[in-house]
């Protein structure tokens, strides 16, 4: 929060923003009249008002999150317009229709570590100590840097300005228990925050006749503490610490043609975020912030089988970052933002070719970014950053967005710019053979070419295939994001459209490479592919009068290959007919990506009253291709989809005059499941929540 | 293991016959005729390998090839394998021709990347090539190389839509083959189907042919 007493916006507004801020957290007012209160810190790296960002912002506030009984940042992000969960490897979230691998996500400006196959599994993040999230879609790498391709997740943690204490007990289907501690302490020169979460369910199977679960049993504890002390009117220093403890119990069957081999044990995720933070301000112009940030990530899995071989696996990253970023305003029409850090990343694996081998990546960076307000209504933002990497090429990453007011009701923004991912170590030093399923091997691009070659040397490679001579050295793949987009804004609606176009180059991704005598497949990474994603996301909100209120959202996709649709406009890809013989596919056949719903929507209806609230959700997505059945060797209206579906989720909550609430809920009402491709939803479960807050005071 | 017995018992029946069906190619003024096999069997999977992977678990038939004669339409007996009597001869994924190391015949064989019917003239330029098993046969094997894409993730073998076998047969003649399933009944398993019934309907091929007798290379 220091920020907000430092940060240069017109003076003006300031008191009042500081007022209606008050009133948020006093009275949690509704989000659509408080919007022009909203500040927003991801779009720009400083933070703005909402309503003055000039890129496609959506933010999710703490009641938002609250109302819909959100444990984990999944929950609360799959009732979002355009962005879906997807599973494997954890729950992972696509948006603007990208691969999770391409959103970052950040807590409190700071970047969480460690995916799995590119995955970051948003169930590691506990949501009770949220203030907001924000979410930012469109390459925003020109200030963040790598992966933030399709856009950036920030969860920003509560900062209380009040001395207070709460407790959260909640219990639902499945065994599924959730405890939260909370409390904030402040006076005038030093501020506490400090949050404790504990979570366990049991975890349920929608797989008839197997033993292994769905969803595994999990206990995960997560404790996060933030100080601050304020040194003097100019200048604050602030640490964060968040560590994150899960215990995952597996019991895993992998089945290979017919015969299981069953394996028990655990799997132990822990991850560490330390943040040290000093904020000078050296005028009223010029504003200094230097952020030493340390995260460190483990993971192991250790399973027996049944006829007693063991099986570890095990995961360590670590990522540390030094960065200094200057605010500039020169005027009350320019502003500039100036930084630059230095990043030290390293990653261990037995997945690796050496266990004990430490893989290591260096990062320089420097980025720049003016923000002009050319006009009253028009506000230009440029910025561009420069990442200079050890290990591959390096990138440059520009954008630029704008803003035009048209008048106090309506907007348009637009924004071009361009975002890239890093090839991750997995991709670069991987070597991996799946014993369990076929002996097939996966080499990082680094290590493919070396192992391979010694294989074949020892005549135990049958054949090479021609990916093999497409070996290189990996280059970070390449987005290039245009959003346009309108809002309009009064006291009864909210409405925004955006349109968006992503054209992705060198797109990483696994190919055959090789044979092995005996015909096990060795694979490895190459820049193969290019792809688009391109769409129309749109957000509606009406306010019918005090107490009810409706939201809906649409996101139409579509997405593609280019080099398939040309192969598709030249006649070179065929399907089949309904007597299995070929025939040429034609273009309105062609699916695109698969794993996305050309059409995906929800619909809210809040209502609330004095001390009560309900709401009822509905999330809709349409059809989905899964698997290339025909053959091809692309997606198209012949292959396997799983069918659309619909998740109805209601809620409702009281709050008593002491400072007790209670809150019950149920999460797929209409108890639908996909045991194939939705194994991470359950059917219909229910839970109650008992909160009391013990004192909220504001301090003098 | 008695499940494993009767699954066998079924395939060796299965084994036995195989349908043949005759299509006219109504009005037009060719005399070659397209004819559709089904459920040829071709090395039938009788058991797994004890064990798990990577020493064991892998299933296995009794690893012999059947012979099919194009020009007859029918199968030829192993005893007949050293002869000019069969063309192709199937075992798995693997289709070999009589040529090269494979048999005494003629034959020859190349992928073609287009449709069947699109196939009228074999090119003047075209090259055929031989068997040099176990290593190179003239269809190659492995998957997306000639005729099928294997699924690793559901493991199911698909035949790919647009490639078609241009064979000369053992005796110097023309043919063009497209395989259409791979499966028993000519329809793939669903991706979701068990691994018994993925293993218990597989190398069953279902394919279409035109054979022209005539020694030209028009169909």
């Amino acid at each position: 929060m220091m920020m907000r007493f430092i940060l240069p916006l017109c003076a003006g507004f300031l008191s009042q923003t500081l007022i209606a801020q008050n009133n948020n957290a006093a009275q949690q007012k509704d989000t659509l009249i408080g919007e022009n209160a909203i500040t927003v810190f991801t779009a720009t790296k400083t933070e703005r008002k909402l309503t003055n960002v000039a890129v496609p912002v959506q933010i999710i506030s703490q009641k938002t999150i609250q109302q819909a009984g959100s444990l984990r940042l999944s929950d609360i992000l799959s009732e979002q317009t355009g962005l879906f969960m997807t599973n494997g490897f954890g729950t992972g979230v696509s948006m603007q229709g990208l691969n999770p691998d391409y959103t970052l996500i950040l807590i409190d400006g700071e970047p969480l570590i460690g995916r799995t196959s590119g995955v970051l599994d948003l169930r590691r993040i506990a949501v009770g100590n949220i203030k907001q999230i924000e979410i930012v879609r469109g390459p925003s790498s020109s200030l963040y840097g790598s992966e933030a391709m399709a856009g950036v997740i920030n969860i920003i943690t509560d900062k209380s300005k009040m001395n207070t204490l709460g407790v959260t007990a909640r219990y639902g289907t499945y065994n599924t228990a959730d405890f939260g501690l909370k409390g904030s302490i402040r006076n005038n020169r030093i501020n506490y925050q400090g949050f404790a979460n504990f979570y366990r369910t049991d975890g349920f199977s929608i797989r008839p006749n197997s033993r292994e679960r769905s969803i595994a049993p999990i206990e995960r504890i997560t404790q996060q503490h933030q100080l601050g002390y304020r040194i003097s009117d100019r200048t604050q220093v602030s640490v964060s610490f968040r560590l994150n403890n899960e215990t995952i119990k597996n019991n895993i069957t992998v089945t290979n043609n017919g015969n299981a081999i069953n394996s028990v044990g655990y799997e132990k995720n822990n991850d560490l975020n330390t943040t040290l933070q000093l904020a000078h301000k050296f005028n009223e112009k010029v504003k200094n912030t230097t952020r030493l940030y340390g995260t460190y990530f483990k993971s192991i899995q250790d399973l027996i089988t049944d006829n007693g071989a063991p099986y570890v696996d095990e995961f360590r990253q670590s990522f540390g970052r030094a960065e200094n970023q200057t605010d500039i305003q020169f005027s009350n029409r320019l502003e500039m933002n100036v930084g630059g850090g230095y990043i030290h990343e390293t990653a261990r694996s037995t997945r690796y070719d050496n266990s004990s081998s430490v893989k290591t990546n260096r990062i320089g960076y420097a980025y720049l970014q003016t923000e002009w307000k050319a006009l009253e209504q028009l506000t230009l933002i440029g910025g561009a950053r420069y990442d200079h990497n050890e290990l591959f090429a390096a990138a440059f990453s520009p954008k630029l967005a704008l803003q035009y007011k048209i008048n106090p009701k309506l907007s348009v923004k637009a924004s071009v710019g361009r975002g890239f991912k890093a090839p991750d170590f997995r991709q670069l030093y991987l070597n991996f053979t799946n014993t369990a399923a076929g002996s097939y091997s996966v080499f990082g691009s680094v290590e493919a070419q070396k192992i391979i070659g010694e294989l074949n040397r020892l005549g135990q490679i049958s054949s090479l295939e021609p990916a093999f001579y497409g070996l290189n050295t990996l280059k970070p793949e390449f987005s290039t994001g245009f959003n346009i987009g309108i809002h309009f804004q009064d006291a009864k609606w909210s409405v925004s459209a955006n349109i968006f176009r992503n054209n992705i180059e060198n797109l990483i991704d696994s190919r055959l490479v090789a044979y092995r005598t005996g015909g096990a497949q060795i694979f490895s990474y190459l820049n193969v592919k290019n792809a688009f994603t391109q769409g129309i996301e749109t957000d509606l909100q009406y306010k019918l009068n005090k107490t009810l209120s409706f939201t809906a959202g649409y996101q139409f996709l579509l997405t593609g290959d280019q080099a398939e649709i040309d192969a598709i406009n030249a006649g070179k890809v065929f399907t089949r007919d309904q007597n299995g013989f070929s025939r040429r596919m034609s273009r309105s056949e062609y699916v695109g990506l698969p794993n996305r719903s050309k059409h995906m929507a929800n619909f809210k209806i809040l209502y609330s009253k004095n001390a009560f609230f309900a709401n009822a959700r509905v999330v809709y997505r349409s059809r989905w291709t899964t698997t290339d059945t025909d053959g091809n060797g692309l997606f198209n209206t012949n292959d396997a989809f799983a069918k659309g579906y619909v998740q109805l989720n209601a809620a409702a909550g009281y709050e008593f005059k002491k400072g007790l609430s209670i809150q019950g809920g149920t999460d797929n009402l209409l108890n639908y499941t996909d045991v194939i491709n939705l194994p991470n939803l359950p059917g219909r479960t229910f839970y109650l929540t008992v909160s009391y807050q013990f004192f909220n005071k504001n301090h003098k | 293991m008695s499940k494993m017995k009767k699954m066998i018992l079924v395939l060796g029946i299965a084994v036995g016959f195989v349908a043949c069906s005759k299509e006219d190619n109504g009005g037009s003024t060719n005399v070659v005729s397209t004819i559709t096999v089904k459920d040829l069997p071709a090395d039938t999977i009788i058991g797994i390998t004890p064990g798990a992977p990577p020493t064991g678990g892998f299933p296995y038939g009794a690893g012999r090839y059947t012979f099919f004669s194009l020009e007859s339409n029918k199968i030829v007996p192993a005893s007949d394998s050293a002869s000019n009597k069969w063309d192709l001869a199937f075992k798995g994924t693997t289709i070999a021709t009589n040529s090269g190391n494979s048999g005494p015949g003629g034959a020859g064989a190349f992928v073609f990347v287009g449709l069947f019917d699109d196939l009228k003239t074999i090119p003047a330029d075209s090259s055929f090539r031989v068997d040099n098993a176990p290593t190179a046969f003239a269809i190659p094997t492995g998957s997306n190389r000639a005729w099928y894409a294997y699924d690793g993730i559901n493991q199911l073998v698909n035949p790919i839509p647009g490639r078609v076998l241009v064979i000369r047969t053992a005796t110097g003649k023309y043919a063009k083959v497209e395989i259409l399933n791979y499966y028993k009944g000519g329809t793939t398993p669903a991706t979701t189907a068990p691994d018994a019934v993925k293993l218990s309907t597989q190398r069953y091929y279902t394919f279409r042919y035109t054979f022209q007798p005539n020694g030209t290379k028009t169909f």
